[in-house]
């Protein structure tokens, strides 16, 4: 990396000093500060900065545009490479009823020694101007389940996620449109295929899922930002529509702040300093996650029930970030994943139920399982954004 | 005569790069915080804090300082008249490169190029290693009105 160090060890500044003023000394008349780059200047050389306050831009028209970030916050990521790992927990499958038969129960209870499993994901800014920002990125999730017996699995959803696993790969896009320097609108949308897939027998793209939130906010000051906007989310497994609060927050000593994009997460953040910071909060995770396997020895075929598991969690965690080097940093987080949701809808040909909560439909889940709540962990390597 | 000779010199050669001191004078980052004077010291182009929006520290009450700089004998000089931009050479083509930008919000020193859009607005390109792990500012130029 190009990565310049911005103080010059002693020697060098100084033979640079020397070289300079050997070479320009007339040009000192020109120029009002000193020959010599340093950071900051000398009192020799200070002028008066009250000549600064009162000038106006150059441009006839020209608008100052709120910036997407505030002080303190923690820096954004531009790429991940982490590992999640869940410690042992148990899960009670649901009996389940096989489409268009009377088929026997086939309730299956088993002990999980850990799920756990590589995250990558990437944000890279594509367009970045003042009145736009534009980032797209991809992500990829896998969550392997290591069964205690695997082979006394007899329900067709755990043996498949013993052998299978579940995956998310998907792509995103955020748009942050400032409308002036306090008001500013912000997009974000995703597109994720998520399933127990394997690469090479991939899933048709009409499973897609299609994630997006819309906010409408203000920037009020230097420390503070907030917006209350809609979401389209499977965060809690099924699809749902909600509303959102976004709010961040520096306090005036740089010291305590939050992070927060209600429901989806909230966290408190200490900063220890501009490297170094810890967060306690929460997290809701999930997906619908397509159940595509045909590779089950008795020759059921999985993916002919259209059946997808809605798997949402809470993860209550402390988080410490912190810069490794420059801007290599590492996030340790450390928490207590709770089951919200882990059952199983039929979706036939990949068309959505919309439940709201049960007030717009109460179709009932074809397996209602149950997970119990393990301690987890995540690591993460992560490039951090200017 | 010596001294004419150079300054005769020297003259030329300020009148051979008009062009590039184009960058010189004085801009304002998109966020409005700051306004960064931008000089030529030798050949190349510098840029130093003249004014801060909020110049004192609310949680000191003093001016502000370069706190976040990891560097602990540098977290006590003043913000204004901090140089974070440094080194920076004429291309062509309206570009400045090979310089760097600090960001005293966070401590860290990023590799930087300057696009000038036109004469009063300047895209400046921070970023981390290669241009595409970056992000993009515009400034404004500011003048006396």
């Amino acid at each position: 990396m190009q990565i310049r160090n911005f103080i010059a060890p002693g020697w060098i500044a100084g033979l640079a000093v020397g070289i300079f003023c050997a070479t320009t000394t007339s040009l000192q008349a020109q120029t009002e500060t000193p020959q010599t780059p340093q950071d900051t200047l000398t009192s020799a050389e200070e002028e008066d900065y009250s000549q600064y306050d009162n000038i106006g831009f150059a441009a006839e028209g020209a608008k100052r545009y709120c910036s997407p970030k505030i002080e303190g916050l923690s820096p954004a990521k531009l790429i991940s490479i982490g590992y999640d790992y869940q410690m042992g927990y148990a899960m009670k499958a649901d009996t389940f009823r096989r489409l268009g038969s009377a088929a026997p129960p086939m309730p299956d209870s088993a002990r999980i020694l850990t799920s756990n499993g590589m995250r990558f994901g990437c944000n890279i800014p594509v367009i970045s101007r003042t009145d736009l920002v534009w980032q797209m990125g991809a992500n990829y999730w896998e969550q392997r389940y290591k069964f205690e017996d695997p082979s006394a699995l007899k329900n067709p959803m755990l043996t498949s996620l013993s052998e299978n696993g579940l995956r998310t790969m998907g792509i995103n896009t955020t748009l942050f449109k400032p409308l002036n320097d306090v008001k500013f609108l912000l997009f974000q949308g995703s597109a994720d295929l998520s399933g127990d897939y394997q690469f090479g027998k991939f899933m048709p793209l009409k499973y897609t899922k299609y994630s997006a939130a819309l906010i409408y906010g203000k920037r009020t000051s230097e420390k503070k930002q907030w917006g209350v906007g809609v979401a389209r989310t499977y965060r809690v497994g099924e699809l749902n529509y909600i509303p959102i609060i976004f709010y961040n927050s520096t306090d005036v000593a740089n010291k305590w702040g939050t992070e927060i994009l209600f429901p989806a997460r909230a966290h408190v953040r200490r900063t220890i300093n501009s490297r170094n910071m810890l967060f306690a909060g929460y997290e809701l995770e999930g997906q619908s996650y397509r159940l595509w396997r045909s590779n089950d020895p008795t020759g059921f075929n999985l993916r002919n029930e259209d059946v997808e598991i809605r798997r949402g969690e809470i993860r209550l965690r402390a988080v410490y970030e912190f810069s490794l080097k420059d801007f290599i940093w590492m996030s340790i987080q450390a928490g207590y994943r709770i089951n919200y949701r882990y059952d199983v809808d039929r979706l036939g040909n990949g068309k959505e139920i919309y439940r709201a909560f049960g007030l717009a439909s109460d179709a009932p889940y074809v397996m209602v399982n149950q997970l119990t709540n393990p301690l987890y962990f995540n690591i993460s390597l992560n490039l951090v954004s200017p | 005569m010596l001294l004419v000779l150079l300054a005769g010199v020297l003259t030329a050669f300020v009148q051979q790069n008009p062009e590039s001191d184009r960058l010189m004078g004085v801009w304002e980052p998109s966020n409005g915080r700051a306004r960064v004077k931008i000089e030529k010291i030798g050949a190349k182009y510098y840029g130093k804090f003249v004014w801060l929006k909020e110049p004192i520290d609310p949680a000191t009450g003093q001016p502000k300082t370069d706190k976040n700089n990891p560097d602990p004998s540098m977290k006590n000089v003043p913000l204004k008249g901090y140089r974070m931009l440094k080194d920076f050479v004429y291309k062509g083509n309206n570009e400045w490169a090979d310089g760097t930008i600090y960001d005293p919000l966070n401590g860290s020193t990023y590799s930087c190029t300057i696009k000038m859009t036109n004469a009063n607005t300047l895209d400046i390109r921070g970023y981390i290693g290669v241009s595409a792990l970056g992000r993009t500012d515009v400034w404004k130029r500011m003048v006396v009105k």
